[in-house]
């Protein structure tokens, strides 16, 4: 894939090594020239010292036959437009992936149309959540776009969910599913007929409005 | 007409100072309250300290009821992201953004939003002066952004 990074502050470098360690083609925009100047020491001819959120620059760094545009400039504002910009320049074929530095700003990143969004202060607030949970229904990731998230809950004492098959158990209709369940960290296989106990892990995808109802079946009273 | 102005720079002040000189109610935000002191002495609006792109700061401006907004900051993108906020979300009657790049200018107008091009218009204006002082033997040669 041919892959414009644009912003080569900690997060763009990174991603610029890994990405061509995987053998893709990459181009780092970097607004600050002394920056620029010293990525271009590491990672070579494929770095351009100039504004990404500047047209000309993006058409310069080949925007055209880009097949994905990665906005991790520190600025939102700045991501914003660069995906935004990336959708015409690019005649709709690069899709975009942008950084929230800000979380407040996430609702106005969607508003906007940029659904791919790499939230730091996201990530870090559902790890906490993971191990730290005092509450037994975990979201593990959001498929924002479909409204779907994949959520971890554990089976609690005489729900409606312990003693029973996942066949039986009636989840929502909007289709919920059960992807995996861990009983001692190990998957339970067969998963249809194996009967739930408390305890047990269940990984499953759902509607975000259905986690109401899925929190009455697993954890019960 | 209720309007908000952000960015108190040169074009935002001078821009809030004949709003509120032709009697309508504006609010100016800058994120750097020394930027105020341009404002005239008989601005007659209210000043905001804060961001162009803060939910929160454009609803103390009080953009639900704003008629007008014109983003004037020196970055070209967070003029742009304010003035998409005042459409999509708040359903401002007009919102018109300053953007330096032309490029960038001419692709949100063809998305839909109103841009004012200080390039363009800078550039535009010393050809009709070239113009009107040059004969036409001495033609000015076009320029593209």
């Amino acid at each position: 894939m041919y892959i414009i990074i644009a912003g080569g502050g900690k997060v763009g470098t990174q991603l610029a090594r890994d990405l061509i360690i995987d053998g893709h083609e990459v181009t780092v925009l970097e607004a600050n020239p002394a920056k620029a100047r010293s990525l271009e020491d590491e990672l070579g001819a494929v770095v351009l010292g100039h504004d990404a959120s500047e047209g000309r620059w993006l058409r310069e760094a080949g925007i055209a036959r880009a097949d994905l545009v990665i906005a991790v400039t520190g600025h939102d504002e700045d991501n914003i437009i660069i995906c935004q910009m990336a959708e015409p320049l690019s005649e709709g074929k690069a899709r975009t992936i942008a950084r929230i530095n800000n979380p407040k700003n996430s609702d106005t990143f969607r508003l906007l149309g940029i659904e791919a969004l790499v939230d730091a202060t996201d990530l870090v607030m559902s790890m906490i959540e993971r191990d730290v949970s005092t509450d037994s229904v975990v979201h593990l990731m959001r498929l924002q776009s479909a409204g779907l998230e994949l959520i971890e809950v554990t089976v609690g004492h005489r729900s409606s969910a312990d003693g029973t098959t996942p066949d039986d158990l009636g989840l929502p209709e909007r289709g919920a599913r059960i992807c995996v369940v861990l009983r001692d960290h190990k998957p339970l296989i067969p998963l249809a007929t194996a009967r739930l106990q408390a305890g047990d892990s269940v990984i499953l995808v759902a509607q975000t409005e259905d986690e109401v109802e899925l929190r009455k079946q697993f954890l019960g009273p | 007409m209720y309007a908000i102005v952000v960015g108190c720079g040169r074009a935002g002040a001078d821009v809030a100072n004949r709003l509120s000189a032709g009697n309508h109610a504006v609010v100016v935000i800058d994120n750097d309250r020394t930027a105020f002191s341009r404002l005239a002495l008989d601005f007659d609006g209210t000043t905001l300290v804060g961001h162009a792109i803060d939910i929160d700061c454009l609803l103390s401006a009080g953009i639900e009821r704003a008629d007008l907004l014109i983003a004037t900051t020196y970055g070209d993108n967070s003029n742009l992201t304010a003035v998409q906020i005042a459409n999509k979300q708040f359903g401002v009657d007009r919102a018109i953004a300053r953007v330096k790049d032309p490029i960038r200018a001419r692709l949100f107008g063809d998305l839909g939003v109103e841009t004012l091009s200080s390039t363009t218009l800078v550039g535009q204006a010393f050809e009709h002066l070239l113009d009107q002082t040059h004969t036409s033997s001495n033609p000015v040669p076009q320029t593209e952004d």
